[in-house]
This record gives C-alpha cells, sequence and structure tokens, in this order.
C-alpha cells in the first residue's frame, strides 16, 4: 500500500536529482526521548529550504543528520545519491558544509585558520597536522573571507570578533569547503536583528549566485516566508507542513505550532505576531 | 517588652538540618589517636627532639662552599634530568591525551586503553621506576630522566585530558562538521583550545620534576641527591648546607621564573 | 627572483609564528646542549630493551605469600602516615592560609611574611627533609610524617590562601556590615565559602602524601618503601611484585576516590 507512495517518491527524487533524500527517518535518544518519528523529504539541489517549527520539534536533530553528527535509529539518508553511512562520514561531509547556531569556532585560532579548516577533508592529514597549507587553499580563503565582507579581519582572533561577525566566519568556513549543501541550525537565534538580516541575505546570495542547496532551521515565521523558496513545517518529529511560502496559512501555522495537551500557546502568539 | 520571641513569631522555623560536621570531626580525631598509638609516636621522643632540633639545626650555621663547582655541576646535571624528563613525558602526553579524552577518542575501548596506560604510570612511584631503570641501564641520570619522564607523562596525560573534555563541544563539532579525520580534529579543535591550560600544567610538572631529580640520586639515577645523602650520612653538616642552599635557591628560581612564565602567557 | 612555494602556514607572511619558532628552538637547543649532561645514549637505551623485558620476565613469579602479613602491616603504616601527616598539616595550614591570603590578612607586613615563610617551607623536596629529620630524631615514622606535615604545610598554606583570595566579596561586606568582628569575619563569610576548594585541594594532596609515603622508607623515615628498595637490591622479586601490586592498587583507589569527589564537589550535589 505505502510500497507506491515511497516508489513514486523515489521516481521523483531521481528525476529532479534530489541532492538530499530523506526517507522516513527515525531517532530516538539513548534517554528515550524520540525526536524524529518518521521523516521523509527530498530536498533539490540549489534550492533554500526552511525548516520551520516550535523548539524540540526535532529540526536540529533532522539537521545534525543529514551532516551525520547524529545516526538515525531508522531509516535512511542519501546525498547525491549516496547513502550516509560510516564508511562514507567525512567523503559526505566534506561536500556537506554546517553552520551553527553557536558559531562553534575555535576562539583562539585566527580568523584565517579556522576558515581553512573549511579545508581540512582536502587535504591529507600529513601536512595539515603542522597547519601546513597549499597556497592555492589561501586563495580560497581569501576568496571566501571578500565574500562575506571580513578580509580585514583575516587575521584577527575569532574570539575578538561580534556575534555577526562570528557567523560570517562560520559561513566562511562553510564556503571554503566548496560545498554542495550547507546546512545551517538556527544560524540567527543568538544574534541581533541587524546582523540577522545580513547573515540570512548572505546565505540566500550564496544559494542564488553559487548554485548551493541551503537547507535552513529557523522559528521566525517572518524570517522563513521572506527567505525560502520552501518551508517544512515541524512538530514533535513529524513533518506536518509542507509548501511555499504562499502556502503557509495561519491554519497550517496553528499546526506547526501546536503544543500537546495545551488549547492555547504563547509561542503560537508569538510566531503570528511576527508573520 | 520582653515579651517572649515565639509570641511574636509564632512560625517556627523548619527543623535544622542535620549537620554532620562534629561526626566527622570526631571520627577523625579518633582515627587520628588510634594512628599515633599504633605508629608508636612517643611524645617524648618528640618533645626531646623538638628541645635538641634547635641545637641540631645550628650545626648547619656553617655552610661549607669549598666544593661549590662540583655542587653547580650536580644541580645542573639535576635540572637537565627534569628537562630530559618533563621534554619526554610532554610527548607522551601528547599522542596519549587525545584518545583518553572521553569526548574525542575514536573508541570506548581506546579511551578505556588510553585511561588505564595513563593511570599505571601515575602509580608506579618514580623512584621505584628509577630503581628498575638503573638496574636495566646501569647507573647515571639517563635512567632518572626516564623515570620521571614515565611517571610525570601519567600526569601530565590526565592533565591534558581533562581539559580536553572541557572544551565544549560545539567547537569539536564545528571543525568535524567539515569532514576533517580524528588528527586534525585534534591539532585544529582540540590543542588551540586548552594551549594555554597545557602550558601551565608542564610549567608545574617541571617544577615537580626539578624537585623530584633532587632526590633522584638516592637510587643511583643521577644528580644531587645522592651527595647530599653521603654528607648527611657523614654527619658532615658544613657540606650538607652549603647542599641544601644550593637547592633550595634553584628550586627558588624555578619557582619564581615559571611563576613568571605564567603571568606573562596570561 | 622570487621562491615558488606551494606550502605555507597560516600566517601574513606565510612563515610559521615567530614565537612557535622561538619556544621551540628553545627547548630543543637546551635539550641538544644538556644531552652529554643527562648522557643520552640512545644505543645503550636500546641496548637495555633486552634487559628490561628480562627483568619484566622475572617479577612473574609465585609471590612470596609469608612476607603478606608483614606486607598489610607496612602498607597500613603508609597509609597511616599519610593521614596523620596530611591532618596535621591541615591544621596548620588554615590559619596560614588566612594569614597569607591579601584579602584576609590583618597586615601587609604578615601577608609578605607568612608566603614566603610558605615558599621556603615546599622549596625542598619531602625526601630532603626527611633525610634532615631522621638524622635528628632517629629511624621510623616519626621523621617521615613530620617531613610530609612540613612540606605539606608550604602547599597547602598556598593552595588555601589562594582559594581564600578568589573568594566573592559580597558576602564579606555583608557579614562585616553587621558588625561581624575580624574573626567572624573570616569564618562565617569567606571559609564557607571556599571550603568546596578547600576539599578538593586536601584531596589532591592526600594523594600526593601517599605517594610520596610510599618511597620515604628509602631514607629510613618509615612505610612501605624501606622494603621496596630492600627487596629491589636483595633480588628478592617474590617480593617486589607483591609490594608494587599493594601500592598499585592503594594509589589507584585513593585516585579514584579523589576524581569521584572532587567532581561531585564540582557539580554541586553534595553527599
Amino acid at each position: 500500500m505505502g510500497d507506491s507512495r515511497y516508489l513514486s517518491r523515489f521516481i521523483k527524487g531521481v528525476i529532479i536529482m534530489s541532492t538530499i533524500l530523506i526517507e522516513s527517518v527515525f531517532k530516538r535518544f539513548p534517554n528515550g526521548f524520540e525526536a524524529l518519528k518518521g521523516v521523509s523529504a527530498d530536498i533539490a539541489p540549489g534550492s533554500f529550504t526552511v525548516i520551520l517549527g516550535p523548539s524540540g520539534a526535532g529540526k536540529s536533530t533532522l539537521l545534525r543528520l543529514i551532516n551525520g553528527l547524529e545516526t538515525s535509529t531508522g531509516g535512511s539518508v542519501r546525498i547525491a545519491g549516496e547513502t550516509l553511512g560510516k564508511a562514507n562520514l567525512r567523503k559526505v561531509r566534506s561536500r556537506v558544509a554546517m553552520v551553527f547556531q553557536q558559531f562553534n569556532l575555535v576562539e583562539r585560532l585566527s580568523v584565517a585558520t579556522n576558515v581553512l579548516t573549511g579545508r581540512l577533508a582536502h587535504r591529507s592529514w600529513v601536512g595539515s597536522v603542522f597547519y601546513l597549507f597549499r597556497n592555492e587553499d589561501m586563495d580560497i580563503v581569501r576568496e571566501v573571507l571578500a565574500r562575506v565582507g571580513l578580509t580585514e579581519k583575516a587575521w584577527s582572533r575569532a574570539d575578538k570578533l561580534s556575534g555577526g561577525q562570528r557567523q560570517r566566519v562560520g559561513i566562511a568556513r562553510a564556503l571554503a569547503q566548496r560545498p554542495k549543501v550547507i546546512l545551517a541550525d538556527e544560524p540567527v537565534a543568538s544574534l541581533d536583528p541587524v546582523s540577522s538580516e545580513e547573515i540570512m541575505g548572505l546565505l540566500r546570495e550564496i544559494c542564488d549566485r553559487d548554485g548551493i542547496t541551503v537547507v535552513v532551521n529557523l522559528h521566525q515565521v517572518d524570517v522563513a516566508k521572506r527567505f525560502a523558496d520552501r518551508i517544512i513545517g515541524m512538530n514533535s518529529g513529524r513533518v506536518v507542513f509542507d509548501g511555499t511560502p504562499a502556502e503557509l496559512s495561519p491554519q497550517a501555522l496553528r499546526t506547526i505550532y501546536r503544543r500537546e495537551g495545551m488549547e492555547h500557546d504563547n509561542s503560537l502568539d508569538l510566531a503570528l505576531a511576527y508573520a | 517588652m520582653n515579651k517572649p520571641i515565639e509570641t511574636l513569631f509564632p512560625q517556627a522555623l523548619p527543623p535544622r538540618p542535620h549537620n554532620l560536621f562534629p561526626v566527622w570531626l570526631a571520627a577523625a580525631l579518633a582515627a587520628l589517636w588510634l594512628i599515633v598509638r599504633d605508629l608508636e609516636i612517643s611524645f617524648e621522643t618528640l618533645a626531646y627532639g623538638v628541645a635538641d632540633m634547635g641545637e641540631y639545626f645550628s650545626r648547619y650555621r656553617q655552610p661549607d662552599f669549598s666544593d661549590l663547582p662540583r655542587y653547580l655541576e650536580l644541580m645542573g646535571i639535576t635540572l637537565a634530568t627534569a628537562l630530559w624528563g618533563t621534554v619526554f613525558a610532554l610527548v607522551v602526553a601528547f599522542f596519549l591525551s587525545p584518545l583518553a579524552a572521553r569526548n574525542l577518542s575514536p573508541h570506548p575501548l581506546v579511551y578505556r586503553a588510553a585511561r588505564e596506560a595513563l593511570n599505571f604510570m601515575r602509580a608506579m612511584p618514580d623512584l621505584l621506576l628509577a630503581l628498575i631503570f638503573v638496574a636495566a641501564l646501569g647507573l647515571g641520570p639517563l635512567p632518572g630522566a626516564l623515570a620521571l619522564g614515565v611517571h610525570t607523562a601519567g600526569f601530565l596525560g590526565k592533565f591534558f585530558a581533562e581539559s580536553l573534555e572541557r572544551v565544549d563541544q560545539g567547537v569539536y563539532e564545528g571543525v568535524a562538521a567539515t569532514g576533517a579525520n580524528f588528527p586534525q580534529l585534534v591539532m585544529y579543535a582540540g590543542w588551540p583550545s586548552i594551549l594555554r591550560e597545557a602550558l601551565g600544567y608542564v610549567l608545574y610538572i617541571l617544577d615537580r620534576n626539578v624537585r623530584m631529580a633532587s632526590v633522584l640520586g638516592l637510587v643511583g639515577a643521577g644528580g644531587i641527591g645522592l651527595a647530599l645523602h653521603d654528607t648527611l650520612r657523614m654527619f658532615n653538616y658544613g657540606q650538607s648546607a652549603a647542599l641544601i642552599l644550593v637547592i633550595l635557591s634553584t628550586i627558588l628560581i624555578i619557582d619564581y621564573a615559571s611563576a613568571w612564565l605564567r603571568q606573562t602567557l596570561n | 627572483m622570487t621562491t615558488v612555494s606551494i606550502w605555507r602556514w597560516p600566517t601574513p607572511s606565510g612563515l610559521p609564528p615567530l614565537s612557535a619558532v622561538a619556544s621551540l628552538s628553545a627547548v630543543l637547543v637546551a635539550m641538544w646542549l644538556t644531552a652529554p649532561l643527562v648522557e643520552v645514549d640512545f644505543v645503550r637505551l636500546f641496548g637495555s630493551l633486552g634487559k628490561m623485558v628480562a627483568f619484566a620476565g622475572q617479577l612473574f613469579v609465585e609471590p612470596e605469600w609469608e612476607y603478606l602479613p608483614q606486607l598489610l602491616d607496612k602498607m597500613l603504616e603508609t597509609i597511616e602516615m599519610t593521614f596523620l601527616a596530611t591532618m596535621i598539616a591541615l591544621a596548620v595550614s588554615l590559619p596560614l592560609g588566612l594569614l597569607a591570603a591579601r584579602n584576609a590578612t590583618p597586615h601587609v607586613l604578615v601577608y609578605r611574611l607568612v608566603r614566603d615563610l610558605l615558599s621556603l617551607m615546599r622549596a625542598l623536596p619531602d625526601l630532603v627533609w626527611a633525610l634532615v629529620f631522621v638524622s635528628a630524631v632517629g629511624l621510623g615514622p616519626l621523621p617521615g610524617v613530620m617531613a610530609l606535615a612540613f612540606v605539606t604545610v608550604g602547599f597547602m598554606g598556598k593552595f588555601f590562601a589562594e582559594i581564600i583570595e578568589v573568594v566573592d566579596h559580597k558576602p564579606v561586606e555583608g557579614v562585616a556590615a553587621h558588625g561581624a568582628g575580624w574573626l567572624q569575619v573570616r569564618l562565617f563569610a569567606m571559609l564557607p565559602q571556599a571550603l568546596p576548594d578547600f576539599v578538593g585541594t586536601v584531596m589532591y594532596i592526600l594523594d600526593h602524601n601517599l605517594r610520596m609515603a610510599t618511597i620515604l622508607g628509602l631514607v629510613g623515615a618509615g612505610g612501605i618503601g624501606y622494603d621496596l628498595v630492600m627487596s629491589m637490591r636483595l633480588f628478592q622479586y617474590d617480593r617486589l611484585i607483591l609490594i608494587a601490586l599493594a601500592i598499585y592498587l592503594v594509589v589507584t583507589l585513593l585516585d579514584r576516590l579523589s576524581d569521584r569527589l572532587r567532581s561531585r564537589i564540582i557539580h554541586g550535589t553534595r553527599a
């Protein structure tokens, strides 16, 4: 019964050559918490997708699964036709870059060195453990730092930068990987409104100009509506909405921000107020 | 006016939580008393010794520096032994500690093995190790340096591993998410994050090794310790005093130097 | 002429940073210069590998079980010396630590004086003091306990002073503002705040003293150390293996215990 649905999904996936194909993924943590209860989605190459939902909906877990920072307890994740597993983890990661909410830079290293870590997967470890890089890597650093507008800060230490600047370094590091996909896990949740706007604009521009597939986790509805091609709404480990920003009706928002056992929820009001 | 306080504030305080401190104190004192009896420490000897101590220490009043060049050479050997031991420990700890850090180690089994290896090195007293190495290598400072190295590698490795475990998991994830492998993860996310702490630990271990190296001579592992042992055994208080002064001033200099270095690093 | 280099370091110039090169070469030069002093000889080192293996082989003999009662006796003595010396040092270090803390000392002069006294006390290794005390009061555990306690005061007093110096100032001011006396401020505002760190320090020092107590016997200052050296010198490997095992066991046990206690204190869950 369900086979035909999966078959059509698979064919659709092949036809539009989805970069990321997520098939009924489950994730149960050792403490028994079920973060994902059978999530399926396919994400087309070069698209800008926002995963929307309240905190605890499983957005973050889903994103981390795609990069292999978590392992699923059921289902599979395919990236460019390759099923993510232990063997090809590093290879997949080298093409799927990740941007974090807390930036996750190495504070004591310079901005340039932080960006260079994006090149590590492309270099043998012998030279890189001595901090030796090729000149071409340095050219890439120069280019991506210019892209994010941090050329003058190249030799400052990462802990000397502001939040917005640090997130640009995070994006520069992702770009230095020459990735096919950039996953951004709540990239603007720790930033002020102005920096948030800049960072989202930067991600959108990267998607448009380089054709890199961008998947962003957000909890702000207004931001999602303005930047996304497609919005996937999640609630308590399930996909509850999948469509364009125009299709995101107040009714759909209510489903996304519904909380179990609670008639009226603040986060919904908040989300609607922003919408 | 002198109403009892209970009528003013009728609500009683919740019962005071049990404070076990007096119990612990009494137990500790009882244990101490038992220990003093068991060790057969007689307070007469102690009192006699203390009364005598003034006279005894006055024998050290006139240090005999006639042999100073030899003492300085011995102290030099001691310092060199400490340096080589510390570098040896640093090299071993550098490679072992990432394996012994729970959040970095490639496999739980590797983690356990590395931890146990470090524990073992730490548990073997360096003087025992020195005895063993002297038996295998012959007399001289080399077995001493080796013994210091093995023993303090256990300490340094544990300190490093604990520092590496305290690094924010996000930093490791940030570098791991780029596809970096284990050595790259250690070199880019691990060591840079704990560099300053680690240098502090190395200085501390160097300090400790200088102290220890100055007594390794007792088991034939070179350095100034043997000379002190000999002069004390021959009741040559003048030379003993000179040797003690040489050791004391060297250790104080090292102490201040490492304190200064630590301050400049911060 | 320009050199075309493919490789570079992540610095503006492409060369490794000067501070790294300087400190690395300083260490290497120091090692190269001191190599003859330490008599570093790799031929000898590798030549002795066979001996080491042979020695390790000799250790695997039937242990001398008849020695067990004496071993237990000596280990108990070692542990007792550790405990006694640490407790004596604790009693002396608490007041000295207060005097040596910048924010608790009655006068700057006292602070300087006690600080210098403490650093003198810990400057000489325990074994040197043990040597001196043995020649002063004779053989036995007494000089060992004295030496341990003496050096421990030097360390513990300094650690305590440093802990007290970083105590939060507000509760101290609060208690002082209510008219508490000099000693009351220190007892009720400073010590309670410093207590968790104190316990950690005491555990650490207990650990250190136990290791030290196992070797003090080397100079006749009591504990298992004397038997250790004698069995080594007399090639009584059946006894040596028992002693080494006992030391390993006791040291590891205390190590684990203090690790657990310290992490419990740091994470704030008290028993």
